[in-house]
């Protein structure tokens, strides 16, 4: 592989990897305070599909990603209220939100741009990141990359400090960890809960926001592709720890680059085992790699005082 | 006693600090408090005497603000006080050590201390100098960065201890706190009482044990009912008039085991026969069992029990009796060694083919393994023989529940009659009636019994000592797992301690023994 392959393939890696990471980072937050979102991958295509045609309709790609986030909040909302208010199956509740989005999006989509899919829709800017961009080969190809990237990295970097070292990351760990422990020290379980799943809302939105008009310019129907479990998937593999999520989710985009790598280099693999590639290391990473004994004590378990 | 140097300096005429008057609280159609009324002093320590379900843990969670009174008023510093919940308690100066602890396992001393408190940036360092001030103050030494896990069910409960203190509040209730304590442990927690009560908090302190109200108590209010029965101003002086308030009963008609239970000394336990014969029943032989993660949870465990001798196995719990029990039950296949019932190897066998063999197993966890709580009471008492009653594959229901209803009236298991469903008996009940399936295999000639008296009432108590002894009687090898220190002595005839899955030590269950078996408990090798 030449220097300049090898450059394009870590650049889209970490392209590829950045909805996941945006994803899961949220998740990982809202599964270490006890709540499991498998809507995840719903709200991503919610924000996807609203992204686009928010950008479509004002020509605003800003404004696009404003309207994904708003779209996301609804949908959040009822995973939250689905699963601390009414105390539902977190998994059932997930997932029928899931087949409610892609139907619905589907057929918006279809009702709005009707034959004349595949529209050119505006998108988010690119930055060059200065000094590391001016490497050559390297810069263009790793360190040009969409605005809300960067953004991403500074969330999870924040993220993680409020999770180490203020009294929120406490009640967040400790929601998951040990519920009783907030509620007796006059905190609220479904306060912090609710917060979470929002949080992982707004994190998903910003990932569909950047699969549609961060990416390709462009929706397609179901375009999440199993994205969201993906993230949710990492989050296992990654131990419900920052740095392995985000480990975690740089492999799986990894091997979705392969992908397009391998074609390019001349290697015959059939391109439908390189599509599987990325669902088949989360299948190994969850179903037997990692013990379980890592997980919060209380996921997907609603709190009955 | 209490020494001179905290002498009680608690003016009787003193405002009360908080003062409850005919409180009632209602579940569903259950009244679990009904007109209590109460009054708390600063600089004393008072406390709620009672049995298992008298009332006790409610009347704590509506002075702490989890439950909401339905009727009656409480007046707190002189102002009416009707806490929305535990954080305005908190606010307002209460706080409460719950009977069942709830501290984030994998997080330190420091941050369990600080969750809830404070918003915004943690300042760890300020507070394990305030943790060690505390200490200081107060007896309750901790390492702050210590991670819950990894500490003693003493020191988890100081933990807790200091999450309150640390609020300073005005009054402090603590429920049961003693009843995971090592003997040590607890006399250490009845100082941390009298010292914070000299501080001039009030302090209440929820029990059942008679011991530690002779040690520690200024006044004692009895519940019985979710009714307040008496309050004595002089507990050391009333005791025998606690008792009797307490159980509505004569202390001399009391069963030794439950007398012990609650901390009567002066009650010498029931003369038993010595073990009637020499014929070894239950061989265990290095009984040895390692979990998933490669820890040894029991290490070598050799006994044998005779025929008509009842063995207590003591120790604090989570040190390998469960997988002692969960292995003599067939759930569990040990790693090594064997036991034996009579010449018969058991090891490794099925819970279905221990039982034919005649052993009797009552389980830790009545409602996990022991019964099947959606079933009726005469399923569940025969759920081990339900193929006597079936005929072509039909269960005679008839037949099912004349028979149920004689074992109902010989072990006294109360119910509304052998069709209830399993889950509407009382626990004194239910384990009645786990017992009585057990004792009446028909070719018994063991019985296994973990924690049988777990949750249960005195009355409850005694009648399951009652029948175990009268098992043992008939020549039963008996082997009974408790936590109970005071119980085993007064029941078994030996007793083995273990501590970290091994026998630490054997001796004689004779009460003079306590502080030597104590200090086994807390893993002193004699």
């Amino acid at each position: 592989m030449s220097w300049e392959l090898f450059a394009v393939f870590i650049g889209s890696s970490i392209r590829l990897a950045a909805p996941l990471l945006l994803a899961g980072i949220g998740e990982m937050v809202s599964e270490r305070a006890g709540v499991l979102n498998m809507s995840i991958e719903g709200m991503m295509l919610m924000s996807a599909f609203a992204s686009a045609v928010g950008a479509w309709a004002t020509g605003d790609p800003l404004l696009g990603l404003l309207i994904g986030i708003l779209s996301v909040v609804p949908v959040a909302l009822l995973q939250a209220f689905l699963s601390n208010t009414l105390r539902a199956n977190q998994i059932v509740s997930g997932i029928g939100i899931n087949i409610l989005v892609l139907g619905a999006t589907t057929l918006a989509h279809r009702e709005i741009f009707g034959a004349r899919s595949r529209a050119e829709i505006p998108g988010l800017a690119k930055i060059k990141l200065p000094l590391l961009g001016d490497i050559p080969i390297i810069g263009p190809a790793v360190f040009e990359q969409v605005w809300l990237l960067y953004a991403g990295i500074v969330l999870i970097v924040i993220t993680a400090l409020v999770l180490r070292y203020t009294s929120l990351g406490l009640a967040i760990h400790a929601a998951g960890a040990e519920p009783k422990a907030v509620d007796k020290s006059g905190l609220s379980v479904t306060f912090v809960r609710y917060g979470v799943v929002l949080l992982a809302g707004l994190m998903a939105a910003l990932a569909g926001a950047f699969l549609s008009i961060g990416d390709i310019h462009t929706f397609t129907e179901g375009m999440t592709r199993g994205a969201g479990y993906l993230a949710i998937a990492s989050v296992i593999f990654g131990k419900w720890r920052i740095g392995g999520t985000t480990l975690a989710c740089l492999l799986f985009g990894a091997a979705t680059a392969l992908q397009f790598q391998l074609p390019a280099l001349g290697i015959g693999v059939p391109n439908a085992l390189l599509i599987m590639l990325p669902y088949l290391m989360a299948l190994l990473a969850v179903g037997g790699l990692v013990g379980r004994q890592m997980a919060p004590a209380t996921l997907g378990e609603p709190y009955r005082r | 006693m209490r020494s001179a140097s905290l002498a009680n300096v608690v003016d009787v005429a003193a405002a009360p600090l908080l003062s409850l008057s005919e409180v009632t609280k209602r579940f569903g159609g259950f009244t679990a408090l009904s007109e209590v009324s109460l009054d708390l002093r600063p600089g004393e320590v008072h406390c709620i005497l009672g049995e298992n379900g008298a009332g006790k843990s409610t009347l704590c969670n509506v002075i702490f603000g989890v439950y909401q009174p339905d009727g009656g008023a409480m007046t707190y510093r002189g102002a009416p006080y009707q806490p929305s919940g535990p954080a305005d308690a908190l606010a307002q100066g209460i706080a409460m050590v719950h009977q069942h602890f709830s501290l984030v396992g994998d997080m330190t001393v420091v941050d369990n201390v600080l969750l809830g408190r404070g918003r915004g940036v943690l300042n760890r360092k300020e507070c394990a100098r305030q943790l060690a001030r505390l200490g200081e103050d107060y007896g309750l030494p901790l390492d702050p960065f210590a991670k819950i896990d990894d500490l003693s069910v003493g020191e988890r409960q100081r933990v807790e201890i200091v999450k309150c203190l640390i609020r300073d509040p005005q009054l402090f209730v603590l429920d049961e706190p003693t009843a995971v304590l090592l003997p040590d442990e607890i006399a250490s927690l009845l100082a941390v009482c009298r010292r914070v009560a000299a501080s001039g908090r009030a302090v209440v302190l929820v029990t059942h044990k008679l011991a530690e109200i002779k040690e520690v108590a200024d006044r004692v209010t009895v519940l019985r009912g979710g009714r307040t029965v008496v309050t004595s101003d002089a507990p050391t002086r009333d005791i025998d008039m606690l008792v009797r308030a307490m159980i509505h009963g004569d202390v001399a008609e009391l069963d030794g085991a439950a007398a012990s239970t609650l901390g009567l000394g002066n009650v010498e336990p029931v003369g038993r026969q010595p073990p009637r014969s020499k014929v070894e029943a239950l061989q265990i032989d290095g009984l040895t069992v390692r979990d998933r993660q490669g820890v040894t949870r029991l290490d070598n465990f050799t006994l044998t029990v005779d025929r008509g001798e009842i063995v207590g196995v003591a120790g604090v719990e989570g040190n390998g009796q469960s997988e002692l029990a969960a292995v003599l039950a067939g759930m569990v296949t040990p790693t090594s060694g064997r036991y034996y019932l009579g010449e018969t190897d058991l090891t490794g066998r099925s819970p279905k083919e221990i039982t034919a063999a005649g052993v009797g197993i009552v389980s830790e966890d009545r409602h996990a393994v022991g019964c099947v709580l959606g079933m009726s009471l005469a399923e569940n008492i025969y759920l081990n023989r339900l193929d006597e009653f079936t005929r072509f594959g039909f269960l005679n229901r008839t037949a099912l529940q004349r028979e149920a209803t004689t074992l109902m009236q010989r072990f006294d298991v109360r119910a509304r009659g052998p069709g209830a469903p399993f889950s509407s008996l009382s626990g004194g009940n239910q384990q009645k009636a786990v017992l009585a399936r057990e004792i009446t295999l028909p070719n018994l000639s063991c019985l296994v019994a973990s924690q049988p008296t777990r949750g249960l009432d005195v009355g409850a108590v005694a009648a399951v000592y009652g029948h175990i002894r009268d098992a043992c009687s008939r020549g039963i090898a008996v082997l009974l797992v408790s936590s109970e220190l005071d119980e085993l002595l007064s029941v078994a005839d030996r007793i083995v301690v273990l501590y970290r899955g091994r026998i630490m030590g054997t001796c004689a269950a004779d009460v003079s023994r306590k502080a030597e078996i104590g200090a086994m408990m807390a893993g002193q090798a004699q």
